[in-house]
């Protein structure tokens, strides 16, 4: 089978996120490879240990390429990455469709994302480029059974109260799921040609798309401003006596917090 | 520009995803393993599996022979984890099999090298008896040429990895009178029905780094063939040591940082949430001092680490530079241990925190790769020009 996986490379749940100014973050330089790509890869992985065939990994990203490496790191074939000056400040649709356009007249079996990034959690990328292409696609999969890649896909997702089976015919693009598989640990000769592989770039003019095909002026969604969350306001103490302590919570949770 | 202190992208990823393995694989079990005090097979064949065993041996016997920053990186994140695991891979991957590989014939390494890096087989090194261990001058585990091989015979302690090892590089004395010059390494393989080799002796409970298991052989005029007679000629065995020895206080020194860091950073979450007199104890001064002068230490004794990591890949002599790094790492982390401790309050004197563990894995630093009196004095004298 012929797939496709798309990754990005997500800040690292425990790195430092500041708001620095109303369009701009601070983020502390610890990244990671988005959880749910992950799951992507090793499904994938999974299919071409069955089938045979080839997985690729994509990203759109100017500068970090540590996504593509992971995935060469857990087996993965060929890496591309997707860079260019005019991509700075794109929105999902725009990175979409620099995939989709890439895509379009590769031969493939499938198409597998994660279900959404952990930092900006949009989820659109994925659906969005089996939009362009034309072709189905189901989202947050935690089951995926293929027999024969020719009759099509079996995939399983949770709905509310149970899962639902649905078959699906080939090509698709299915995005992944915590529970689908556990990824991968890498073995240290994957990490080693991870570490060494040459990371082949291609930009805007390789695929066809012009500077105002994407960017801040072609997007469909606008930043107003970041904000951070409220701070937590600092934890009350009610000093009174039982029972008069339960009586001034009760009063507090009813006309502060507002909770009952 | 000469002077250039930034990890390459690819170190950058490798530290990524060993970090990434460490704490999918070690750090859920990180409590179990401490309490068990059991050599953990399941973890040692699961982390086995992965390749890392062969780190720095050659690709043709199943190595991938990174350079040695690579390696640091690896001791460094591997480190975080369990403190007795780490002792436990870093024994099989540099001390265990470094002379054999060095000096181990074809058969040898085929027999030998090839499963250790697979894991199969459990290799350690024998400095230590019980009237020697920085003092290595004073062996007496004493070798004896004969026909087609030689007789060794002695007791060797603290022996990491002792009481599972299939091998034992062990250093030797040819004659006790002949003090340094008299030493030399041999392998030697574990008694079975149809080979004379080593057995175990007592094993040893430690206070910390619990889940590798640590203690005594036995070598009862154990006969070993000529060609598990390691090195190029004898009497060399001290020269051949003190190549292993940079690479090992380095290493040492890295564990050190990991496990400052460690602490250091559950004392700070711990700080930050812990109340007293209204405010998280974070907001004090005699708090945020300790913070302060552990991040001042843990910052220079990495860089200088790095350096001797940097200088023994170049080829650089940095014997001295590595005692020093070494020391100054693990009085570093002497101190974030301890003051760890003190942040936690008397919290940190029930098991229940991980504080306590951070403290008695960190304490074996001191002696592993010599104790911290020898190196001062030899240093000392060094600096003085005596």
């Amino acid at each position: 089978m012929e797939i496709y996986v798309l990754v990005k490379q997500v800040p690292d749940p425990e790195a430092m996120v500041k708001v620095k100014t109303d369009s701009e973050l601070e983020i502390e330089n610890k990244y990671f490879t988005n959880f749910f790509d992950e799951v992507a890869i090793e499904a994938a992985l999974r299919l071409k240990e069955k089938f045979g065939g080839k997985v690729t990994v994509l990203t759109v990203d100017n500068r970090r390429v540590d996504a593509l490496r992971r995935g060469i790191s857990m087996g993965a074939d060929d890496a591309l990455q997707f860079s260019d000056p005019a991509l700075e400040g794109s929105d999902p649709f725009s990175i979409a469709k620099v995939l989709a356009t890439y895509l379009k007249d590769k031969p493939f079996d499938l198409i597998l994302a994660g279900r959404q990034a952990m930092d900006d959690d949009a989820g659109i990328v994925g659906p969005s480029v089996a939009e362009l292409l034309g072709i189905p696609h189901v989202n947050s999969i935690i089951g995926l059974e293929i027999e024969d890649p020719k009759k099509g896909a079996k995939v399983t997702r949770e709905v509310e109260g149970g899962k639902e089976t649905l078959s699906c015919p080939l090509p698709a693009l299915f995005t992944c799921q915590k529970g689908l598989y556990t990824p991968r640990i890498p073995q240290v000769m994957n990490v080693m040609k991870a570490m060494k592989a040459q990371i082949k770039k291609v930009d805007l003019s390789a695929i066809g798309l012009t500077t105002t095909d994407v960017g801040p002026h072609s997007a469909k969604i606008k930043l107003n401003r970041y904000f951070p969350p409220p701070k937590r306001p600092p934890v009350r103490i009610i000093k009174d006596d039982f029972p008069e302590n339960v009586k001034v919570l009760v009063k507090l949770l009813r006309e502060e917090a507002k909770v009952i | 520009m000469a002077l250039d202190f930034t990890f390459t992208e690819e170190q950058e990823f490798f530290r990524q995803t060993i970090r990434d393995t460490v704490n999918r694989m070690i750090m859920p079990r990180v409590k179990e393993l401490d309490e068990k005090e059991e050599f953990p097979w399941d973890l040692w064949k699961e982390f086995a599996s992965l390749g890392y065993l062969g780190l720095r041996h050659e690709e043709k016997y199943g190595g991938m022979g990174t350079d040695t920053i690579t390696q640091m990186i690896f001791y460094e994140e591997l480190a975080r984890g369990s403190c007795g695991f780490f002792m436990a891979v870093t024994m099989q991957i540099l001390m265990g099999t470094y002379f054999i590989g060095r000096f181990g014939n074809e058969e040898i390494k085929q027999r030998i090298l090839v499963p250790a890096i697979k894991g199969e087989k459990i290799g350690t090194i024998c400095f230590t008896e019980d009237q020697s261990g920085s003092d290595l001058g004073g062996t007496r585990t004493l070798a004896t040429k004969v026909d087609g091989g030689w007789r060794i015979t002695g007791r060797k302690q603290w022996i990491t990895n002792g009481p599972i090892a299939d091998f034992a590089t062990v250093m030797a004395t040819i004659d006790t009178k002949l003090g340094l010059k008299g030493l030399n390494f041999f392998l030697v393989e574990r008694k079975s029905e149809n080979r004379d080799g080593f057995v175990s002796g007592q094993r040893l409970h430690k206070l910390g780094s619990r889940c590798s298991v640590t203690g005594e052989l036995v070598f009862d005029n154990v006969f070993v063939p000529d060609e598990n007679f390691l090195g190029e000629e004898i009497g060399k065995g001290v020269q051949y040591a003190g190549e292993i020895l940079n690479e090992v206080r380095v290493m040492t020194g890295m564990s050190a940082l990991a496990i400052a860091k460690e602490a250091m950073e559950d004392a700070r979450q711990y700080a930050n949430n812990r109340i007293a007199f209204g405010n998280p104890i974070s907001k004090y001064q005699l708090i945020r001092e300790k913070f302060a002068k552990f991040w001042a230490w843990y910052e220079a004794s990495r860089t200088f680490l790095y350096r001797c990591a940097w200088m023994i890949q170049n080829k650089i002599p940095c014997i001295n530079e590595c005692m020093l790094a070494k020391y100054h790492a693990t009085e570093m982390c002497m101190y974030a241990v301890e003051e760890a401790m003190r942040i936690y309050g008397g919290n940190a004197f029930c098991t229940e925190y991980p504080v306590q563990r951070f403290w008695r894995d960190a304490k074996f630093l001191l002696y592993g790769g010599g104790t911290h009196e020898v190196l001062c004095d030899y240093l000392g004298r060094v600096f003085c020009k005596d």
